[in-house]
């Protein structure tokens, strides 16, 4: 009611860049892949999996992360943040998986990963996380649609049938995963053993969100974000040495984790404006007490892996690859440690979401040196995005907002 | 396993093996056109409907300058990375040999291609129905008892098939029986953990279009370690998540329940 006044320029240009974004993929899926992007036998992926695909989804860390906080973690003053936080992880995950149809060239295939189950495939696993966190982070959206429409029914039993759903889903995860009858049991064994202790009194329940759910939230998360990584473990000579170790998985899990915070108060604070309503300033400056703590976690892994692998050298050659690493570890670890450690700059709202948007857009930085600039295949030409990837990933993230906004509006999912 | 060994001192670049390759795998045909370089090489990569390929290089050799022929196409691994890669299994490798593709289940992620350590797999850019092609080494003619196009139409038997180790064992007697020319190196015999493609030169392979350090393990080796460690993960989290909520929870009861009595 408060803004609905005028149409912004803003908003305008999301509308075109949207609808613009839509025509170029209307064209990409007519005239083939070829004909939109500049990907080559080559270099076989390009923009959209670095930007849409592992930056979008460490970006959508903040609902995993924040749900664990909050629920499992005692972290319960942060509630006003969970909503926000789990909506944009909903979606962003169908966003990202709308950008991967785009991407692949037989989309029409995505369901075969259900049947055809490769358990030596680090993209199965991501397929895999991708179907389940998505579903996760559906029944985690689902409450403020019951409260809206309220459908008090519906809710009770979405309360009581959820823990056996999640159960079902993370065992039968396991199974394709591990192809092990052993270790399918073991975790059927140790979920249910929760789920009995809580509803016989002894474990303490949430009352608001079911905690396998929460669980089965990290659970997935924590594989995906570090799936995405594991992919680059089959280009041991393709990928450059600054970025290519077998702990990539573990670092794309850390990042994941460290920009969590750093994208919550981005989010929070620039919706906040946009749209009019708290920016919950004092939980933002004291959830992100851990920040410089994370950055600092991720700064002594990755250097003391690349210490252990003798890349420092690399590190320091001033070629452009060398430069673009270094730009990706001071942009987004070591400038907002210098400012976060700075005597009460979290109690500043300027500093704070000045520092988080260096440590999101460092996170981007990584993504983009891991799929782009650190990917050598001497025989191609260099691959450089084509201006329709550009648009059709502009697009993709103008309807992410559009779509954002108006579910911000439409469900509760904002306290006053 | 069924292989294939190529001998560039015995190729003559007539490309009859190209040829055949189309006629057998109904391949059309390219419109090519000379380029800087090795010039006389036609066309000038693999692509959907070129699945291997005579490369043409000067070298000089005895002081003299010479042609040497490579033959680029799959080189359908013993283990190989793009099946590996592959999440729905599109991409398999057969008993006797062959990797083969099944478009039917393939979702186009494109992943082998940036798995297979040789650049083999061409996807089809133009199309809107897109495949992942490549050399199949002849699964069909293989099932029915034949061997390969390519070799079959070599004139000069540059390129044999036959099992894998007895290729190795002939490989490996020319090189000895002739020292002096080969370059000691069974190309495929151990790089990414051993290929069905073999080759065999007077000159180093990498001076025939062929990568020059090419791993010597397979590269599912790489990802072995992430992927076995995923249900240690998973059952870590299952239990490690579900006492701490146990713990965290029950101590704020406890506060609640206190701070109530007081």
């Amino acid at each position: 009611m408060t803004t609905g006044k005028k149409t912004g320029i803003g908003t305008v240009v999301l509308w075109l860049l949207a609808l613009f974004g839509l025509g170029l993929m209307v064209w990409r899926f007519v005239a083939g892949l070829g004909a939109v992007t500049n990907l080559s036998d080559g270099y076989p992926w390009g923009l959209w999996i670095g930007i849409d695909i592992l930056a979008g989804i460490a970006l959508a860390a903040g609902g995993f992360v924040l749900a664990g906080v909050v629920h499992l973690f005692g972290g319960a003053k942060y509630h006003a943040l969970t909503r926000p936080a789990i909506l944009t992880a909903f979606l962003g995950y169908l966003l990202f998986i709308f950008g991967l149809m785009v991407d692949l060239g037989r989309p029409w295939n995505l369901y075969q990963a259900i049947f055809h189950w490769n358990h030596l495939s680090p993209m199965f696993e991501v397929a895999w996380c991708v179907m389940m966190y998505t579903t996760v982070l559906f029944l985690e959206f689902l409450p403020p649609v019951f409260e809206k429409f309220k459908w008090n029914a519906l809710h009770k039993l979405w309360h009581a049938l959820v823990p056996f759903f999640i159960i079902a889903i993370l065992t039968l995860f396991t199974f394709a995963m591990s192809d092990s009858m052993t270790w399918t049991i073991i975790i059927f064994v140790v979920l249910l053993f929760w789920e009995v202790m809580m509803r016989a009194g002894a474990m303490p329940r949430d009352k608001q969100m079911p905690i396998l759910l929460i669980m089965a939230g990290i659970i997935f998360s924590t594989m995906h974000q570090s799936s995405l990584g594991s992919i680059f473990l089959l280009a041991p000579d393709k990928l450059h040495v600054l970025w290519f170790t077998p702990i990539i998985p573990i670092l794309f899990f850390l990042s994941a984790v460290m920009v969590a915070p750093a994208m919550i108060v981005v989010e929070t604070m620039s919706t906040a404006k946009a749209d009019g309503h708290d920016n919950h300033f004092s939980l933002l400056s004291t959830f992100t007490k851990g920040l410089p703590w994370l950055l600092i976690i991720y700064l002594v892994v990755k250097l003391v892996d690349l210490g252990v692998r003798g890349a420092f050298g690399d590190a320091f050659a001033f070629d452009g690859t060398s430069i673009s690493w270094l730009l990706e570890i001071i942009i987004g670890v070591l400038l907002p440690l210098f400012i976060l450690f700075g005597k009460g700059a979290r109690e500043k709202p300027g500093t704070l979401l000045f520092a988080s948007w260096l440590v999101v857009i460092g996170l981007i930085w990584n993504r983009v040196n891991v799929s782009m600039v650190g990917v050598k295949v001497d025989e191609w030409a260099m691959y450089i995005p084509a201006w329709s990837e550009v648009f059709i990933t502009l697009g993709i993230f103008s309807i992410g907002i559009l779509a954002m906004r108006w579910a911000g509006k439409f469900f509760p999912i904002h306290e006053h | 396993m069924k292989a294939l060994l190529i001998d560039s001192t015995m190729c003559m670049g007539c490309r009859g093996c190209q040829v055949a390759c189309k006629e057998w795998n109904d391949l059309p045909a390219e419109s090519t056109k000379f380029f800087g370089g090795p010039g006389y090489q036609n066309p000038a990569d693999l692509s959907p409907s070129t699945w291997t390929l005579i490369t043409y290089h000067e070298s000089i050799t005895n002081g003299k300058l010479a042609w040497s022929f490579g033959k680029l196409q799959c080189m359908h691994c013993v283990d190989p990375g793009c099946e590996t890669a592959c999440p729905v299994h599109a991409l398999t490798k057969m008993d006797d040999g062959p990797v083969v593709y099944d478009p039917h289940i393939c979702l186009g992620c494109r992943y082998c291609q940036l798995a297979c350590p040789f650049n083999i797999p061409r996807f089809e850019w133009s199309k809107a129905i897109p495949e992942i092609t490549k050399c199949t080494l002849c699964a069909d003619r293989i099932a029915a008892g034949m061997e390969c196009a390519c070799s079959k139409a070599c004139a000069t038997d540059a390129i044999i098939f036959g099992d894998r180790d007895k290729l190795i064992a002939e490989a490996e007697k020319r090189i000895a029986a002739d020292s002096k020319r080969y370059v000691n190196h069974v190309f495929g015999k151990e790089e990414v953990g051993g290929t069905c493609v073999l080759h065999i030169s007077d000159v180093p392979v990498n001076k025939l279009g062929h990568k020059k350090d090419v791993p010597l393990t397979a590269l599912s080796a790489g990802s072995a370690p992430a992927m076995k460690a995923i249900p240690w993960v998973l059952t870590g989290l299952g239990i490690g998540l579900g006492a701490v909520s146990w713990i965290v929870n029950r101590r704020e009861q406890v506060a609640q329940d206190e701070g109530g009595a007081v």
